[in-house]
């Protein structure tokens, strides 16, 4: 036997050992057990204990006594309880992955119900948006309902229209350029919150070439900006601006014709 | 059903054990099993077979008290022996079981429920309503008590 030195709780546990391994569930206690067989005096203990046991289990039981015991059982039927099966270690963790497995699930599901057809392109224009300066953009003071025309006569854009919503909202200033696929884009400036547009050609199928349409107004958010996207005609429009999804919720919720 | 048949043996031992006299360990027996019977046809039946137990327990002190009471003294102990399952081989479970019921309790309640060998260490503290180092520190010096008594009944053994 080697000399282990048990800690005072182990020693505790030890002295409260039960006889029969089954009836070890308690993890500390096992514990402490599988460091005390390494002992003599766990193994004196033990001997001491099983001989004791088996003299209790030799007192003789009177015949009146097995007479008396009923047929029925007087105990009510035991209800699982939830605890003590939270305090298993293995059903515990098994339960944690579950859950977490659980979250990245539907955290994957909502974010792919977000997802919309030329919302990489969207993407890409929102981070466009966080480094563009108002000097970068030739001045245009005028409503931004009017633009479409401006967008079409001089740049020949069919259907670069900026949505009702956003219609009535004044302008600083708009430019016409290139995206990185060579989409021609239109970026607009106003005045109400710093926020900016932009009209994009909507994604298109590579067999047919058509648009992929999609109905409604989708949200995206990006390292402290948001944006709300809507196709229309082939044409997507992006209203963008530093803050949350939030502050662009009112300018979407109000119909308008 | 067997196994509610074991318990309730177990349960009898138990009261012998802390009581060391059969006729009043089958009156409390007798007592707890009403009781049960009681409940059960009030549509309350114990909820498991630790509350056999403690009911047991509470009846044995109240009998324990009617007769003669030990003596509150100090008892020796002695390191645990590895002779000690031979000197324990020779007694009578009787002589066991006066030992036991002379204890204090609720030394006499933790021995008596500990060599049943039916609980385990959370059920133990549940019928005692100890805390661990109590119950620890009780097994511990009941043991050694124990043997300091066995080195003084079978002293040749020791040789």
């Amino acid at each position: 036997m080697s000399a282990v030195q048990l800690s005072r709780k182990e020693k505790m546990l030890v002295h409260c050992a039960p006889i029969r391994e089954e009836r070890v569930d308690d993890r500390a206690l096992r514990t402490a057990l599988h460091r005390a067989r390494k002992t003599e005096a766990f193994a004196i203990q033990q001997d001491f204990d099983k001989a004791a046991t088996a003299l209790v289990q030799a007192i003789p039981i009177p015949q009146e006594i097995t007479d008396w015991i009923p047929t029925d059982t007087f105990i009510a039927p035991t209800r699982r309880l939830w605890k003590k099966y939270a305090q298993n270690p293995a059903l515990l963790a098994t339960g944690i992955a579950v859950l977490v497995i659980a979250i990245i699930a539907v955290f994957q599901l909502v974010e792919r119900m977000n997802r919309f057809p030329g919302e990489p392109s969207a993407r890409r224009l929102l981070t466009t948006a966080s480094s563009t300066h108002a000097m970068m953009l030739d001045p245009v003071k005028t409503d931004a309902g009017a633009l479409g025309d401006f967008f079409f006569m001089k740049h020949r854009l069919v259907h670069y229209d900026v949505p009702p919503e956003f219609a009535e909202l004044k302008t600083l200033g708009c430019r016409v350029f290139d995206d990185e696929e060579g989409q021609r884009v239109a970026q607009v400036w106003v005045v109400e919150k710093k926020m900016q547009f932009f009209l994009f050609p909507a994604e298109r199928d590579p067999k047919t070439g058509k648009a992929r349409e999609f109905s409604g107004w989708r949200t995206i958010e990006q390292e402290r900006w948001a944006g709300v996207v809507k196709e229309q005609n082939g044409v997507c429009f992006m209203a963008a601006l530093r803050g949350t999804a939030k502050d662009l919720a009112p300018y979407i919720s109000k119909k308008k014709e | 059903m067997a196994e509610e048949k074991q318990n309730l043996l177990q349960l009898y031992r138990f009261c012998f054990l802390m009581l060391a006299d059969a006729a009043k360990a089958q009156e409390v027996f007798h007592a707890t099993l009403r009781d049960a019977a009681q409940q059960a046809a009030d549509g309350e039946a114990p909820r498991d077979r630790l509350w056999f137990f403690r009911n047991a327990r509470w009846r044995c002190l109240e009998k324990g008290e009617q007769g003669l009471q030990a003596e509150d003294v100090d008892l020796e102990q002695d390191e645990l022996a590895d002779w000690a399952p031979s000197q324990i081989e020779k007694l009578e479970p009787q002589q066991l079981a006066v030992w036991v019921s002379g204890a204090p309790d609720p030394q006499r309640t933790a021995l008596a429920l500990f060599y049943l060998d039916e609980f385990d260490y959370r059920d133990l503290l549940s019928v005692t309503e100890l805390k661990p180092p109590e119950l620890s520190k009780l097994l511990c010096d009941g043991r050694r008590q124990f043997q300091a008594w066995l080195d003084a009944t079978f002293p040749s053994t020791q040789t």
